[in-house]
């Protein structure tokens, strides 16, 4: 759905390149992540994507075409999410959402109700947007990225800004939207959040990838297979996940005494993240 | 064209919304009020000022067009730093599309304003015909201005620092009544002086056609250029 060979981009006025030759592709149908602290070229490889900024290097396909060939249909089929809440504050949420949504040709897909309801904002659809919070803000950027039903997703950090109820429940709908069909790009610096739903990942320094694979294999691969048994009595020994439920010196062993602890070894995207990059994630 | 009127329809809804925009909409109605009562007493009382009616009808042309002059550049300069203006880089709208959508309806409603002008006016008598070349010509300065302003202008603090030298520059030809008849086309460089000067022939029952034609043609070729600079700007 998506290729991206050595793209390079440098901002006009900056002496060095924000993005160093980029090497990704995105299949259809897949949530494709990319992990990086701030600063690192996330949201400006997403904007190079999404035509906002012109004069990269490289090539990037869509769909088999040359993005610099598709013409304003292009726009008809990605749906972007911003990094920050835009709309027009003296405006109501469902004047924002109809107004956006009468520049597609099909219009929108479904009721603004539903959408509104899917956010747990319906009690705001009639309030201007001044009058909502920040996290109120970025769930309408949800859906009013999705409202003409796009193919390719664009989500800039699509759970920032928002609590742990609501951040679950956009992840559930990036992940239904998945379900059905849809190519989703996503950006964070929130390694659970590319865990939680990404089926790849790219990890992104300095406008750099240093490399890209699935949360889970990332996290085996860095980590031990096996799990660490700590026992009341204070005793503690490791075992291979492999065939655990055959392994007699494991099942010996929690018979001697109460259990206390039972951890997996397996490194979380964090650590792996650190190992590869050298870097934290929070800067 | 429907999401052009949408779009066109929206605006309103902005500025009436918005109490610091809102009270521009008077401004015309003042500018009425002058020039059909006011300057009709004033020059019964004091017949000096009666060969300055052209130059006061001129004035209050162009002032006619800095109300929405103003509106516009404030609803664009807001709708960049709230970072709207992204939003409609990415819908299926080209940017011409987008220009003519935010420009057609303050530029419509300052030529309404100028032709109800001419009409109310009761100093000369100026034909239907001239009357719309005239406003349609003086319109032109309102998408010029917004869409230069919102080129040049980061911020809603610059947007009003050059709000300010723009309302001064559009009135700079004004000049041009006070000098030398062959210096006169000497203040050409500025667009509004061919306004000024067409209304001003208009007026005096003098041929205004060629004066009118630079004005449009003047005024096309920077609109063309503005857009372009406004387009490089406004939706990143
Ligand atoms: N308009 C701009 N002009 C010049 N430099 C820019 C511009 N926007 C971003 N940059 C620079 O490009 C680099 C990457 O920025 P970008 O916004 O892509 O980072 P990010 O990974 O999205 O970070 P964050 O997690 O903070 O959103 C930064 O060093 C930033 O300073
Ligand atoms: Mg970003």
């Amino acid at each position: 759905m998506i290729q991206v060979e050595n793209l390079e981009f440098q901002y006009p006025g900056n002496d060095s390149p924000t993005l160093k030759g980029l090497n990704f592709e995105i299949d259809k149908g897949e949530v494709f992540g990319f992990l990086g602290p701030s600063g690192a070229g996330k949201s400006t490889t997403q904007k190079v994507l999404y035509k906002i900024l012109n004069g990269y290097r490289g090539s990037v396909w869509i769909d088999g075409k040359d993005l610099s060939g598709w013409d304003n249909t292009y726009f008809g089929k990605i749906g972007v999410g911003f990094e920050l809440p835009n709309h027009y504050l003296k405006l109501t949420g469902r004047e924002n959402m109809d107004l956006f949504a009468s520049f597609y040709p099909d219009g929108r897909k479904q009721k603004v109700e539903e959408l509104f309801e899917m956010v747990d904002l319906q009690e705001a659809l009639n309030k201007r947007v001044e009058a909502y919070s920040k996290g109120m803000k970025m769930r309408l950027n949800f859906i009013r990225a999705i409202q003409h039903n796009p193919d390719i997703l664009f989500l800039d950090e699509p759970t920032a800004g928002l609590d742990p109820v609501n951040a679950h429940k956009i992840k559930q709908h990036i992940l239904d939207l998945k379900a059905a069909g849809k190519t989703i790009f996503v950006t964070t610096h929130n390694m659970n959040t590319a865990d939680e739903i990404c089926d790849r990942v790219s990890f992104i320094v300095d406008g750099e990838l240093k490399t890209t694979d699935s949360p889970q294999k990332l996290k085996s691969q860095y980590g031990k297979e096996a799990i660490r048994v700590e026992l009341k009595d204070g005793r503690m020994e490791e075992f291979p996940l492999d065939k655990l439920g055959e392994n007699t010196a494991f099942l010996t062993f929690i018979k001697q005494a109460e259990v206390k602890h039972i951890q997996t070894l397996e490194a979380s995207l964090e650590e792996v993240f650190i190992q590869i990059t050298g870097k934290s994630l929070v800067s | 064209m429907k999401k052009i009127l949408r779009l066109a329809l929206i605006d309103f809804k902005i500025i009436f919304r918005d109490p610091s925009l809102r009270v521009f909409l008077v401004l015309p109605v003042i500018l009425f009020v002058l020039i059909v009562w006011l300057v009709p007493y004033l020059v019964a009382k004091y017949e000096f000022l009666v060969p300055y009616l052209s130059l006061m009808l001129v004035g209050a042309v162009i002032e006619n067009t800095q109300m929405y002059s103003f509106i516009s550049s404030m609803v664009l300069i807001d709708e960049k730093e709230t970072n709207v203006a992204k939003t409609y880089g990415v819908v299926p709208l080209t940017k011409r599309q987008y220009i003519l959508s935010r420009m057609l309806i303050p530029y419509l409603f300052t030529v309404a304003l100028n032709v109800i002008l001419f009409w109310v006016q009761p100093f000369f008598t100026i034909g239907w015909g001239t009357n719309l070349i005239l406003s349609l010509l003086a319109g032109l300065v309102v998408p010029v201005y917004v869409l230069a302003i919102n080129a040049i202008a980061e911020n809603r603090m610059q947007g009003m620092v050059y709000v300010k030298a723009f309302n001064l520059l559009v009135l700079v030809p004004i000049v041009a009544f006070f000098v030398p008849d062959n210096f006169k086309h000497l203040f050409g460089i500025f667009p509004t002086h061919w306004v000024f000067q067409s209304v001003n022939n208009a007026t005096l029952g003098l041929p205004f056609g060629w004066l009118a034609a630079i004005g449009f043609l003047f005024f096309g070729v920077l609109l063309w250029w503005v857009s372009k600079l406004f387009i490089r700007k406004h939706f990143v």
